[in-house]
């Protein structure tokens, strides 16, 4: 079966979803993070798997699309599809100015300077007044076009259409002169040079279809949530935790960032929201008035990044093709 | 006065930094490795400092004797279990190993200590030394300037005057050629990658007595450390001394001058600037493109 | 008249104090088959990244097809129609032997058809028709060095600078090669090359430079060079292998 039609199908049971499971709020809201992280490892995948540029800095565009957005409705009441374009806009104006600076780099100074880059929004965000500070932003009202923005449901079907979008510009840099020429860069750009290709331009045309991918999720995001803070949207957890998704689930490959979100979101709700502490007390397998049980309680909330931390290691040397390259061919 | 004032205290804490610093740059010379889990092993170190306080009543400084032995054996068993075997993979894989080692410890750490910020008070934590009529030095600053400096002073004598120090050199300076020159380059990266620890663990403990100690301290001296490296050239010993130093001061005037809020914006506008304008950094006479 | 297609005028390439290239200066013309040679460390290599735009020169000007070409990217000097191979070869080395072929046909198409079709019969030209689906990592040296042929010829160069292409081949292979070579110069492109081997050099040039230690030593035809007791001395001297 061809690659789009695939994409066409999942999509279509992936809309069809919330008919099957009611509107479970529960459910929708751990869906919608699904899609979100799917959509934002594929966005990153596009310059750090095809492109081999690891961006270690990708929070900084989801936060520059999630400030706007909130800056432009919360305080100029503009309407949110008009502020997630000027989110785009702020997001590719950082993606230039950090391209211009790291893509002169290689190896580990790239990284270094993603980081750096993100750092100094991030701390920009959390000095300036006009970005909240560190109370960060709350949006009590928002429309758009009669919909009702209070159900999870627009922000479920918007997730998905942005993930799809991301899919078909992945599916189409495999077969585009972009793509080839991205790989050609990540194997090897000396030889890239050599043979024609504008190193500086198609890195930094990867970085911007990236980076504006990523800022509208940060502006869906923040419009779902209503509220961000530095924490939340520009921290550099969240850069290292898309970076993870596409690891584990095949960096450089189709579906490999989607696999990843679908295994990693899920059971990092199930720790966040102490799912499997309370299934062992049901059980009987540790009682709940036992240290043990006790320490599960108050603490398994907080293991969900101790255990991305374990999942990194195991997969980094175990698996660095991550799973879908356990299985892809060898020709 | 604010600017000699400033100038001086720069200079005391950018000693301790130049001390994490030299440790990340060590591992990075010999290893060829960006160590992302670095700021979370001083953040292990400034906890050591405080439970052999609090627990063993051992003045923190007088702790080093303990906290660096420790740390450098934790460092080499690192090596030796998780970090040899990716020293020949893509640097993003080095890199999202090392995170990944830093993410377990700091979140271990917040496990076992919560997040509630620890303060390790001794009898002279606030205690200052007044000179030249207005100027105020910390006395733990001080202390932890004096020790840093003895420590790099022995550092540098260890590379420079014993074997194992010139193995470590001549690993760094070429590890193909050491390597055929009959040197054990495996045992030199986990023996570079524990004096990294150690120096890292070193840090932590010399900062415990005048920062708050919390699982995620690490985070903000990691991205500091990498700064130092990169302004001295990474892998570069002595340049990530003085790059210490420098950063020392920037902060230090960027909180007079400035706003502290704003002081670490201006070390990474520094460290961005260094990458566009020099990045061989200060010291480094040859640079990736 | 025959026109100078790459004209080397007083170039001089500094690394620090290290002087790699020094006040070099020589012309190619139109369809010669030109061999740059020196013992190691000559600045063969060196002389072809200031050529290719991977180095600017410390000195002199690099004129190609009449236009100066100094301070152009080596993406753009590809484009002006020279390209270049590495002495240790650079596949590309988990796309396919047909994706890396593509690579080098679209600097002449945006269609990624087209680009597969010229790919294909550039892979028939050289012979490598049967690998079109292996891995390019895969390869063994010989089919590496091939490959590097195959892609570079696949930009429609005017001018192939070919850095040891030869190097680490068997007699046969080497035979292949130059045979291919032979057939690309026949077809229009002009031809620099750099090789250790002097038998391969003098089998095919139209002419030679040699260079040592970063100058040039001499320059004339395979004869004149093999009879000329400097260069005999410089390699001699420089503990050549060949």
């Amino acid at each position: 079966m061809k690659q789009i039609t695939i994409i066409a199908v999942i999509a279509g049971f992936a809309a069809l979803l919330p008919l099957a499971i009611g509107e479970n709020p529960y459910f929708i809201g751990v869906l919608i993070s699904v899609l979100m992280m799917a959509a934002l490892s594929s966005a990153w995948n596009i310059l750090g798997g095809y492109a081999g540029q690891y961006s270690f800095g990708h929070a900084a565009y989801f936060g520059a699309g999630a400030y706007t957005t909130m800056i432009l409705i919360s305080r100029f009441n503009i309407n949110p599809l008009v502020s997630m374009v000027a989110g785009i806009i702020v997001a590719c104006i950082i993606a230039l100015i950090t391209g211009s600076i790291v893509f002169r780099l290689r190896g580990h100074y790239f990284g270094l300077a993603s980081i750096a880059v993100a750092e100094i929004v991030r701390l920009s965000a959390l000095n300036f007044d006009f970005t909240g500070g560190a109370q960060g932003i709350l949006l009590s009202d928002v429309s758009l076009w009669g919909l009702d923005l209070n159900s999870k449901l627009p922000f479920y079907y918007g997730m998905l259409l942005v993930l799809v979008i991301t899919l078909g510009i992945t599916l189409n840099l495999r077969t585009s002169k972009t793509g080839y020429y991205l790989q050609a860069i990540r194997e090897d750009q000396d030889a890239a040079a050599s043979l024609g290709i504008n190193l500086s331009f198609y890195k930094n045309k990867a970085l911007l279809i990236s980076a504006a991918l990523t800022s509208v999720l940060g502006s869906l995001y923040a419009v779902y949530i209503r509220f961000i803070d530095t924490t939340a949207v520009l921290d550099l957890r969240l850069s290292i935790e898309i970076i993870l998704t596409a690891i584990i689930g095949g960096v450089g490959t189709l579906w490999g960032p989607v696999l990843g979100a679908v295994l990693l979101v899920p059971l990092a709700e199930m720790l966040r929201s102490n799912v499997i502490g309370d299934v062992l007390v049901k059980q009987g397998i540790v009682s709940a008035n036992s240290g043990l049980g006790v320490f599960l309680k108050e603490n398994l909330a907080h293991a969900h990044v101790l255990v991305y931390g374990i999942i990194t290691v195991l997969c980094i040397l175990y698996m660095p093709k991550g799973i879908l390259g356990l299985f892809r061919r060898k020709k | 006065m604010f600017f000699l004032q400033s100038l001086l205290s720069g200079i005391l804490t950018g000693g301790v930094y130049a001390l994490a610093g030299i440790g990340m740059s060590l591992v990075f010379g010999v290893m060829n490795i960006s160590n992302f889990a670095h700021g979370d092993l001083m953040m292990l170190g400034m906890y050591l400092a405080y439970f052999a306080f609090t627990l063993l009543h051992i003045d923190p400084y007088l702790s080093l004797l303990l906290i660096i032995p420790t740390a450098f054996l934790f460092g080499f068993i690192l090596e030796k279990v998780f970090i040899h075997k990716i020293i020949d993979h893509p640097h993003q894989n080095q890199i999202l190993l090392t995170i990944g080692l830093g993410l377990i410890m700091s979140n271990t750490a917040l496990l076992a200590f919560t997040s509630d910020p620890k303060i390790l008070t001794t009898s002279y934590s606030s205690s200052a030394v007044h000179i030249l009529g207005g100027i105020s030095l910390s006395v733990p600053l001080l202390l932890s300037f004096a020790i840093t400096t003895v420590i790099t002073g022995i550092l540098f004598l260890f590379l420079s005057k014993t074997t194992t120090g010139l193995a470590l050199w001549a690993t760094s300076q070429n590890r193909e050629a050491a390597q055929l020159m009959g040197i054990n380059v495996a045992k030199m990266s986990a023996i570079a990658f524990g004096l990294g620890t150690a120096l890292a663990a070193t840090a932590g403990a010399l900062i415990a007595p005048t920062y708050y100690i919390y699982p995620m301290a690490g985070h903000t001296f990691l991205l500091k450390a990498f700064t130092i490296c990169v302004l001295g050239g990474l892998g570069s010993v002595v340049g990530a001394g003085i790059g210490g130093i420098i950063i020392g001061i920037v902060e230090s005037m960027s909180s007079t001058y400035l706003s502290s809020d704003w002081k670490d914006v201006v070390v990474f506008i520094i460290f961005l600037a260094v990458l566009l304008l020099r990045p061989q950094g200060l010291l480094g006479k040859k640079g990736e493109q | 008249m025959i026109q100078h297609l790459l004209h080397i005028n007083h170039v001089s390439k500094h690394f620090g104090g290290n002087v790699a290239v020094s006040d070099i200066s020589f012309s190619v013309d139109e369809k010669q088959i030109f061999g740059l040679i020196g013992p190691n460390g000559a600045g063969k290599t060196t002389l072809f990244n200031c050529i290719s735009g991977f180095y600017p020169v410390t000195s002199g000007d690099i004129i190609f097809d009449n236009k100066t070409i100094n301070n152009l990217r080596p993406d753009e000097v590809c484009h002006m129609g020279m390209a270049r191979t590495w002495q240790r070869v650079k596949p590309l080395g988990s796309l396919t032997v047909l994706e890396n072929v593509m690579i080098g046909a679209f600097s002449i198409t945006n269609a990624t058809r087209d680009a597969e079709e010229i790919a294909i019969e550039q892979l028939r030209s050289v012979g490598l028709t049967d690998y079109a689906q292996k891995i390019a990592g895969s390869l063994s040296i010989g089919l590496k060095k091939k490959l590097e042929l195959a892609r570079v010829l696949a930009t429609r160069p005017k001018m192939l600078l070919l850095d040891e292409i030869c190097g680490g081949l068997n007699h046969t292979e080497t035979e292949t090669i130059l045979d291919i070579i032979r057939e690309v110069r026949n077809k229009g492109a002009t031809i620099v090359f750099i090789e250790h081997d002097m038998k391969a050099v003098t089998a095919i040039c139209d002419w030679i430079v040699v260079l040592n230690s970063g100058e040039k030593l001499a320059e004339g035809t395979p004869e004149e060079i093999t009879g000329n007791p400097e260069v005999i001395a410089a390699y001699l001297g420089g503990g050549h292998n060949a």
